[in-house]
């Protein structure tokens, strides 16, 4: 639909999402300057760090204003947390003394921090959730199963989710594990959800779970629409290759950090949009901290605008994203952000900086039969400069298949290349590739 | 009053009194498997579940519980009454060693699953945190033990061996805060074996707790008497042949009446800690 030239979304969830992309601009300023003002008189990391930035809430008058106040990162969080040997960080907002806290993890290779929640958190996390499941094509009332439940952040929102939509909540028990895979695959069958959210890595042992119950997998998802994945940024092959394996109509992506980032992609699939109520995102250049133009890497620095439990306030998650502000032919006003990966696991390449995603896309363009294939990027390779791929040998052509894949690897990073066959890679690779030291592969 | 001739798995269960024949986690796989019934003949014709809950101890087929808002905030209560029991309290944290889908974590926080009002721990004033329960994330309860400084941890009966391996190696965390643990089983109590390798480990006590989620049975050794205390929420009656009937007072939505207990025999009241409360045996 088109109002004044402009697309406006089919279905908005509300009316922010008509909002045009200069009103909502407008929205978020007014949104982060009551943000910044709570964090200033409520929360003491802050109040100290604006002070000692001469930044006064006050004063903010346009997203601009956002660059006078310094980033930080987990590593400086860790440290604060060792130096009050806390968890608390002074960025927690409570809701009610009478009433406990929940606390999540967000771990990662440098250590884990902890963040807070709490009922007023999820009524308000929650209703924006469900904005970014709308826009992802969920309605009310098929089952909603639970992604194993209490320990992450996602884990943490989708109750709520589950009473919005007026849906059963359905609680596999175990954990988000392969061997776990058999008991979701109970789960699908019996509740036959018309939208399913899956962690990108367990889309495939579930699939091999039920071939091994005699099973087809497409069965499983029979009476699903969307099959939303998360966990690992999906290129356009993966999502083919998803929707041929499980028959699924539409597969969306939501992205994120357990900091309070929320994007999902919409019908049009050319990025995910930022979820306006839950974070305002930046993409900024890791050495200049000046923001990146459209399409160019950067660093993603975030607001997190929902001042209840832990707020996360120009916080740089580290991770690579690019940002598009163009508008969107679904008619959303919201940038767009693609998370490929983080910096912590990016490597040098023929001159560039290049992470796993970037290789997973060259091959499926390259080669398109690789599609669905886990690979391990060999971390010994890439300390002798060349992109050493192992790869589970196919059953036949193999010598051939290495060929193409080093000349598609060779024409891309204009680096050296090399395929090693092994006998088998774990289900949780495909999608995902890691780089990882040959011993770790085994 | 639930009448449980509205249910297929006790209809055919019932006397001429209307008192179901004890049944086991067994006779629901049968059931379940024998109608294709992921609830097990447990759940009204038509009903619609607000929150279905895969019981960890069935597995071929697995089967399934219902439970709304009413059924969760009374099993929420029982265990909350069990975690101030064993010296829960407002400003306190509590860490679990475990998958969030144990009811006694699923419980402990209304973030946790749906329609839940009050949470067992946060009811209390208590900080919730969980660990998610694979042994590769032992090295992330010691951060947990560090930083946030639980005064009580509850863990699964199988992490007992590598968190007390990772104890052996770096020891506990400094600054630890640990007043008391307690161990669970998938179904029934660890041995006190486990407990005491755990309580040397961490120099704290240790309890245990017996748990039947087919039941929503979760309970409590006693410091005082050793014996599990059964909360009012449950009603415990002797069977002939050894063992025990349990039912749940509050499930309505997927009743739980006449669950044998296998292992468990009554014990009068009269623990001088919790005079009235019923008592449980269990070998």
């Amino acid at each position: 639909m088109e109002l004044n030239g402009r697309a406006r979304p089919a279905e908005p969830f509300d009316r922010l999402d008509t909002l045009t992309p200069a009103a909502l601009r407008r929205w978020w300023t007014k949104r982060l300057r009551g943000v910044l003002e709570t964090a200033m008189s409520e929360l003491p990391f802050y109040r100290s760090r604006f002070g000692a930035a001469g930044f006064d809430a006050k004063e903010f008058r346009s997203l601009d204003d956002l660059r006078r106040l310094p980033t930080f990162r987990k590593r400086d969080m860790l440290g604060r947390q060792a130096e009050l040997q806390s968890h608390a960080l002074g960025i927690e907002r409570r809701a009610d003394g009478r009433v406990g806290d929940t606390l999540t993890v967000s771990s990662g290779t440098s250590g884990t921090t902890f963040l807070t929640v709490n009922p007023r958190w999820r009524r308000r996390q929650g209703r924006s959730s469900a904005r970014a499941h709308w826009w992802a094509g969920f309605r009310p009332g098929s089952p909603f199963v639970i992604s194993a439940p209490a320990w992450h952040a996602y884990a943490a929102i989708q109750p709520y989710l589950a009473e919005f939509f007026d849906a059963p909540c359905v609680v596999v028990s175990g954990t988000y594990l392969p061997r776990y895979a058999d008991r979701i695959v109970d789960a699908l069958r019996r509740f036959r959800p018309r939208y399913v959210t899956m962690f990108l890595p367990m889309v495939f042992p579930i699939l091999a779970a039920a071939r091994r119950m005699g099973l087809e997998p497409r069965a499983l998802f029979d009476r699903a629409e969307v099959l939303l994945v998360t966990g690992a940024p999906i290129t356009a092959g993966m999502e083919r290759h998803l929707k041929e394996m499980t028959g699924v109509g539409r597969i969306a992506e939501v992205a994120g950090a357990t900091e309070g980032v929320l994007a999902v992609s919409c019908t049009e699939r050319s990025g995910l949009h930022v979820v306006p109520d839950t974070c305002y995102v930046e993409a900024l250049d890791p050495q200049t901290r000046e923001p990146v133009p459209a399409g160019r890497r950067g660093s993603m620095v975030h607001c997190f605008l929902i001042p209840e439990g832990s707020v996360y306030l120009r916080y740089d998650t580290e991770d690579v994203i690019t940002r598009d502000d163009s508008p969107c032919a679904c008619g959303l006003p919201s940038p767009r952000i693609k998370i490929v990966g983080r910096w912590e696991a990016s490597f040098r390449l023929g001159g560039e900086t290049v992470v796993a995603y970037d290789v997973q896309l060259a091959l499926e363009e390259a080669v398109p039969e690789t599609v669905g294939m886990p690979f391990v990027i060999s971390r010994e390779g890439l300390n002798c400069g060349k992109l050493r791929l192992l790869m589970p040998e196919p059953e036949a052509r193999a010598a051939a298949l290495a060929e193409r894949i080093v000349a598609a690897l060779a024409e891309r990073f204009g680096a050296g290349g090399e395929v090693a066959w092994v006998r088998e890679l774990p289900l949780q690779f495909k999608g995902v590739a890691p780089v990882l030291s040959e011993t770790q592969v085994g | 009053m639930t009448d449980l001739r509205d249910f297929p798995f006790y209809r055919p269960r019932l006397d001429g009194r209307g008192v179901p024949a004890p049944w086991s986690v067994e006779d629901l796989e049968d059931f379940a498997g024998a109608h294709d019934d992921p609830f097990a003949g447990r759940v009204r014709a038509g009903a619609k579940p607000r929150v279905a809950l895969q019981i960890e101890a069935t597995s071929e087929p697995p089967v399934w519980s219902s439970l709304d808002g009413r059924d969760l905030d009374a099993w929420a209560g029982a265990v909350s009454r069990l975690w101030a029991r064993f010296g829960l309290g407002a400003g306190d944290s509590i860490a679990f060693f475990d998958y969030g889908s144990n009811p006694c974590v699923l419980l402990s926080s209304s973030i946790y699953v749906s329609h839940l009002r009050r949470g067992a721990a946060t009811r209390l004033g208590a900080s919730v945190i969980c660990n998610d329960g694979v042994a590769s994330m032992t090295a992330r309860l010691l951060g947990i033990l560090e930083a946030v400084h639980p005064s009580a941890l509850v863990i699964r009966r199988d992490l007992i061996a590598p968190f007390v391996d990772a104890l052996g190696t770096r020891g506990l965390p400094p600054g630890s805060r640990l007043r008391w643990a307690a161990v669970s089983e998938v179904e029934g109590a660890p041995a006190r074996a486990d407990a005491e390798r755990l309580q040397a480990a961490i120099g704290a006590p240790v309890r245990r707790l017996l748990r039947a989620d087919a039941a929503y049975l979760v309970s409590g050794d006693c410091p005082s008497c050793g014996l599990f205390h059964l909360d009012p929420a449950y009603r415990a009656e002797p069977l002939a042949g050894g063992g025990v009937a349990l039912s749940a007072r509050f499930a309505a939505e997927c009743p739980a009446i006449g669950y044998r207990l296998d292992g468990a025999e009554i014990v009068g009241r009269g623990c001088a800690a919790e005079r009235r409360a019923a008592r449980l045996a269990w070998s």
